[in-house]
């Protein structure tokens, strides 16, 4: 999937959370957010995720099964974990027996008949990723997934994501606890001062300088689109 | 769909929230409707009960459908969002659970007006066409609760009233020139009160009225929870 010049802010007189963003993220690929606390990590996932749309741009190409695990996860629901589960695999239209598997797999499954607000952080962090995962998604987006995970799970989920990747989801992950910078080509993003830089294997920005290009007017769509594919970041004079 | 429609009612069940409107409809039957009607007209009167009802339960049914679709925290919004693959899902799946809840309101609401209009005599086509009212003014009392729930207006103060001001300005709006703009509450009342065969035969026009006032709030509905995050 692909995001073609986007820019996001909430109301139309607010600061740009971000802007001129321009990436792909490959099949198969495990990227890293990175940045401050509010620089806009959270934002960018659910741009990315669909559940906000850009102000500016597009966001092109997005796989049809989305998984989203949120940074907190909404345990003020009046269900039970296997109820909770269950509806959220109706939802997807997933085997009911999924949600076992994966609470199997989560160490979640002594936690099943408890309801969702008497969870602990870590626990109800567990059942978000269990909805995330559960529907086999091509897209995952997980924003602070360690946050509050026991030790067993913070050590498997890196492991669990690298897997996913292998057969073919784009995963997404905001990780302060860097816990996923050890895999194996984690590409790295960095939201910082409203801008989207990707950053190179030893975690400083690629270099990027800006290059003026003369085009005849009838052919700077067709440029500008050819050099967008390529990966390059393209804005127009007096744009 | 089903799948969505049924998480979003089983929510409002399960979280009692249903009580609220549960318990208003379940005094208004036990303490109004339960002094029927009686004497020569009581057959009349009660045919036009059923207007009556619609008219009382719009406010009733719009408050139930903001509660519904405000159950669900944003964040799990969210989730249900990513979950269902068609992005327009899970709002026709809100109005839809919404519009089922307040359908079984209404049989609740109903019950009793049914067994006197049955033990009165009333005519049976005056019957029909007050339970098609009810089946149809549901659907705009829906689309008020919807108009006002946190999808579209986030500040709980602000949304309630929204909601008790609508309810209100429609009842107004229909007294004035601006009626067409307004739900036909007006209308149905008169038609019930000018008698039985009156109600049935202005039917077909508070009906169309109703239908199309729906599909335009509903279509304006749509546009606009869509764009909300």
């Amino acid at each position: 999937m692909r995001l073609e010049n986007v820019a996001f802010r909430y109301r139309r007189r607010d600061p740009w959370v971000f802007r001129d963003v321009t990436l792909s993220l490959a099949v198969g690929s495990v990227t890293e957010v990175t940045g401050h606390n509010g620089a806009g990590k959270s934002t960018l996932l659910r741009v990315i995720a669909g559940l906000r749309l850009p102000r500016v741009g597009v966001v092109k190409d997005r796989p049809a099964r989305v998984g989203y695990a949120p940074e907190r996860f909404p345990v003020d629901q009046p269900f039970s974990v296997r109820g909770y589960l269950g509806h959220m695999a109706a939802v997807r239209r997933v085997p009911r027996d999924a949600v076992d598997a994966w609470a199997e797999r989560l160490h979640l499954d002594h936690l099943l008949d408890v309801r969702l607000p008497e969870l602990s952080k870590g626990s109800g962090q567990k059942v978000g990723l269990a909805q995330a995962l559960m529907g086999d998604p091509e897209l995952l987006i997980l924003d602070e997934p360690f946050a509050g995970l026991d030790a067993a799970i913070r050590d498997a989920l890196p492991e669990l994501i690298s897997g996913l990747a292998a057969d073919g989801a784009t995963v997404v992950v905001s990780d302060h606890q860097r816990c996923i910078e050890t895999l194996p080509g984690v590409e790295r993003l960095r939201v910082a001062d409203a801008a989207v830089t990707r950053l190179a294997p030893d975690g400083t920005a690629d270099d990027w300088t800006v290059l003026e290009v003369e085009v005849p007017a009838d052919e700077a769509a067709t440029l500008e689109t050819k050099l967008r594919a390529d990966g390059y970041r393209v804005r127009r004079a007096g744009q | 769909m089903i799948a969505l429609v049924r998480f979003q009612m089983a929510g409002y069940v399960r979280s009692l929230r249903v009580l609220q409107p549960l318990i208003v409809v379940a005094l208004f039957a036990a303490l109004i409707l339960s002094q029927g009607p009686s004497g020569p007209d009581a057959s009349t009167l009660a045919a036009r009960t059923f207007a009556d009802v619609a008219a009382f339960m719009f406010p009733v049914w719009a408050w139930a459908a903001r509660a519904l679709l405000d159950t669900q925290p944003d964040e799990q919004r969210a989730l249900t969002a990513t979950a269902a693959r068609v992005p327009h899902t899970p709002l026709w799946a809100g109005l839809l659970a919404a519009y089922a809840m307040n359908l079984c309101l209404g049989v609740v609401a109903l019950a009793i007006p049914l067994l006197q209009a049955l033990q009165a005599g009333s005519p049976g086509s005056a019957i029909l066409t007050g339970c098609a009212l009810n089946l149809l003014v549901a659907a705009p009392g829906t689309l008020l609760g919807a108009w006002t729930s946190r999808a579209v207006i986030p500040d709980p103060g602000v949304s309630l009233l929204a909601l008790l001001g609508g309810a209100l300005g429609f009842l107004l709006l229909g007294i004035g020139p601006l009626a067409w703009l307004s739900v036909p509450m007006i209308d149905w009342l008169r038609a019930a009160h000018d008698g039985p065969d009156a109600f049935t035969s202005h039917f077909p026009a508070v009906a169309l009225h109703l239908l199309l006032w729906s599909l335009v709030v509903g279509a304006l509905y749509a546009t606009t929870a869509r764009r909300r995050p």
